[in-house]
C-alpha cells in the first residue's frame, strides 16, 4: 500500500479513517512517524481559550432578550387565521382545477371517441353507406323488375317508371360517390353501371317500348337485377350482423 | 430533557413567553461556546447568543421536535455565527492576511513576538493560532471548529452548515492544511 496522504491522516486523526489506513500506520514506520507529527500539531490547537461564563449567564441573556419577545398567542392569531385562509384558498383552487380537468376530459373523450370510431374503423363508414342504400337498392330492384316486365302498350306505367328513374338517378350519384369514398369498389361499380341504365330511362324524352327493349338488351338489366339483389342481400346481412335497425339514417 | 424541552416549546407556542426563559437559561452557555469559537471574539459571541435565541423564538413554530431543542438551537447558533463572520467588513478583516505571501505571513506572526523566546510562551502560541484561524474562510473555520473543537461528525457538520457531507469533509481538510502550514514556523521554533 502506498503511504498515506494528508487527507487520509486527517480522517485517521478524527476517527473516520478506514481500517486499511489504520493498519498501514501501524505497519509503516515512515507513516507512523508522519502521523505522530501530524497528531502533535493538531493536538496543539486546543479549546482552552473560550472565556468562561458566570453561573447567572443564562439569566442575563434572558433578561436582555425578554422585552424583545411578543407572546405567541397574540402574534399567531392573525398568522394562523391567514394561514387557514391560504389553505382554504389553495383547496378551492385545487378543486376548481380538478373540476375543469374532469369536464374537459369528458368533453375531449366524446370528441375523440366520435372521431376515432369513424376514422379507425373502415367498416363503420361502409356500414353507414349500406344502411342508407337499403331503401335505394329496394327501389332500384323494383324499377329493374318493372323494366323487365314493362308493357309497351301502357304509357302511364312508362311515365311513372321514368319519374322513378329520375329520382333514383339523383340519389344514385350521391351513393356511388359515397361508396367510392368509403372504399367499396364493388358497390361503387354496381351503382355506376346502374346509373347508366337510370340515365337512359330518365333522360329519354319519348320513352317507348323500343327504347325499353334497347335498354334491356344493351345494358343487360337482367344481370344488373341479379347484381342489385346480391348487393341488397349483402347489405341486409351486414346490417343484421352490426345490429343496426332498418331505416336508420346517417 | 428532550420530552421536557418539547413540552416547554408547546407552552411557549401556547402563549407562555416566560417558558422560553427556561430554554434560554439551559442552552446559553453551549451557544456562547460555539459562537465564540467560530467568531473568535467575546463581544461578537454575546451578540450571536442574543440573535440566536431571538431567531429561535421567531421560528419556534418550525421546530418539529425531530431532534432535541439543544441540537436545533445549536444549528441556528452556528448559522448566526457563520453569517456574522461572512459579513463583508468582518470577512475582509479575516481574509486580510491571505493577500500577502506565505513568507510575509510568517514574518508577521514572528514579529508579534520580536523576542524568539517569547514565542514559546503559551499566550503567544494562542495568539498565533488565533491569527491562523482568522485566515480561514468562514466555512472552513466553522467546519474545523465543529470537527476539532466541538467533536461533531462529518455528517453533523454537513447538516448544521447545510452543505453536502463531502463538501464538509473537504472544508475540514483545507482548514487543517492551512492551519498546519501557518503554525509550522511556531512548531519549528518551539
Amino acid at each position: 500500500m502506498k503511504h498515506l496522504d494528508e487527507d487520509e491522516l486527517v480522517e485517521l486523526y478524527y476517527g473516520e479513517g478506514n481500517s486499511a489506513a489504520d493498519a498501514h500506520v501501524k505497519a509503516c514506520r515512515e507513516c507512523s512517524a508522519q502521523y505522530a507529527r501530524f497528531k502533535k500539531s493538531l493536538d496543539a490547537i486546543d479549546s482552552a481559550s473560550v472565556p468562561g461564563r458566570s453561573a447567572d449567564y443564562g439569566d442575563r441573556v434572558w433578561e436582555t432578550l425578554r422585552p424583545q419577545l411578543i407572546p405567541y398567542q397574540k402574534k399567531t392569531a392573525g398568522w394562523r387565521s391567514w394561514r387557514h385562509w391560504r389553505v382554504a384558498a389553495m383547496l378551492v383552487g385545487c378543486a376548481m382545477v380538478l373540476g375543469i380537468v374532469f369536464v374537459s376530459g369528458r368533453y375531449w373523450e366524446r370528441i375523440t371517441t366520435k372521431k376515432t370510431t369513424l376514422a379507425n374503423n373502415p367498416q363503420a363508414g361502409q356500414r353507414v353507406v349500406l344502411v342508407v342504400l337499403t331503401d335505394h337498392l329496394d327501389r332500384t330492384e323494383r324499377l329493374l323488375v318493372q323494366l323487365e316486365h314493362a308493357n309497351s302498350m301502357d304509357k302511364t306505367d312508362d311515365a311513372q317508371m321514368q319519374s322513378e328513374a329520375r329520382e333514383l338517378l339523383a340519389s344514385n350519384r350521391l351513393y356511388r360517390v359515397t361508396a367510392s369514398n368509403a372504399g367499396d369498389p364493388e358497390l361503387a361499380g354496381a351503382l355506376d353501371r346502374l346509373e347508366g341504365v337510370l340515365a337512359e330511362i330518365a333522360n329519354d324524352p319519348n320513352l317507348n317500348a323500343r327504347d325499353i327493349e334497347r335498354v334491356r338488351n344493351d345494358m343487360n338489366t337482367k344481370g344488373m337485377l341479379f347484381e342489385i339483389r346480391v348487393l341488397r342481400a349483402r347489405s341486409s346481412d351486414q346490417k343484421s350482423r352490426a345490429g343496426i335497425a332498418k331505416g336508420a339514417t346517417i | 430533557m428532550l420530552g421536557s424541552d418539547h413540552s416547554i416549546v408547546r407552552s411557549v407556542l401556547a402563549g407562555d413567553k416566560e417558558a422560553y426563559g427556561v430554554l434560554v437559561r439551559a442552552h446559553s452557555a453551549t451557544v456562547f461556546r460555539v459562537a465564540f469559537r467560530i467568531a473568535g471574539d467575546e463581544a461578537d459571541a454575546e451578540e450571536i447568543v442574543q440573535e440566536t435565541f431571538l431567531r429561535g423564538y421567531q421560528r419556534l413554530e418550525s421546530y418539529e421536535g425531530r431532534s432535541s431543542f439543544g441540537t436545533w438551537i445549536y444549528r441556528i447558533a452556528v448559522n448566526c455565527a457563520l453569517n456574522r463572520i461572512s459579513q463583508p467588513g468582518i470577512e475582509a478583516e479575516y481574509r486580510h492576511g491571505e493577500e500577502s505571501d506565505p513568507e510575509e505571513r510568517t514574518v508577521q506572526v514572528a514579529a508579534q513576538g520580536a523576542d524568539p523566546e517569547r514565542v514559546l510562551l503559551s499566550g503567544e502560541i494562542s495568539a498565533a493560532q488565533d491569527v491562523a484561524m482568522r485566515r480561514l474562510t468562514p466555512t472552513e473555520k466553522s467546519a474545523f471548529v465543529l470537527r476539532h473543537l466541538e467533536d461533531r461528525s462529518t455528517n453533523e457538520i454537513a447538516v448544521v452548515l447545510n452543505i453536502a457531507p463531502n463538501a464538509a469533509k473537504q472544508a475540514v481538510f483545507r482548514a487543517v492544511q492551512k492551519l498546519r502550514r501557518e503554525l509550522a514556523p511556531l512548531r519549528g521554533n518551539a
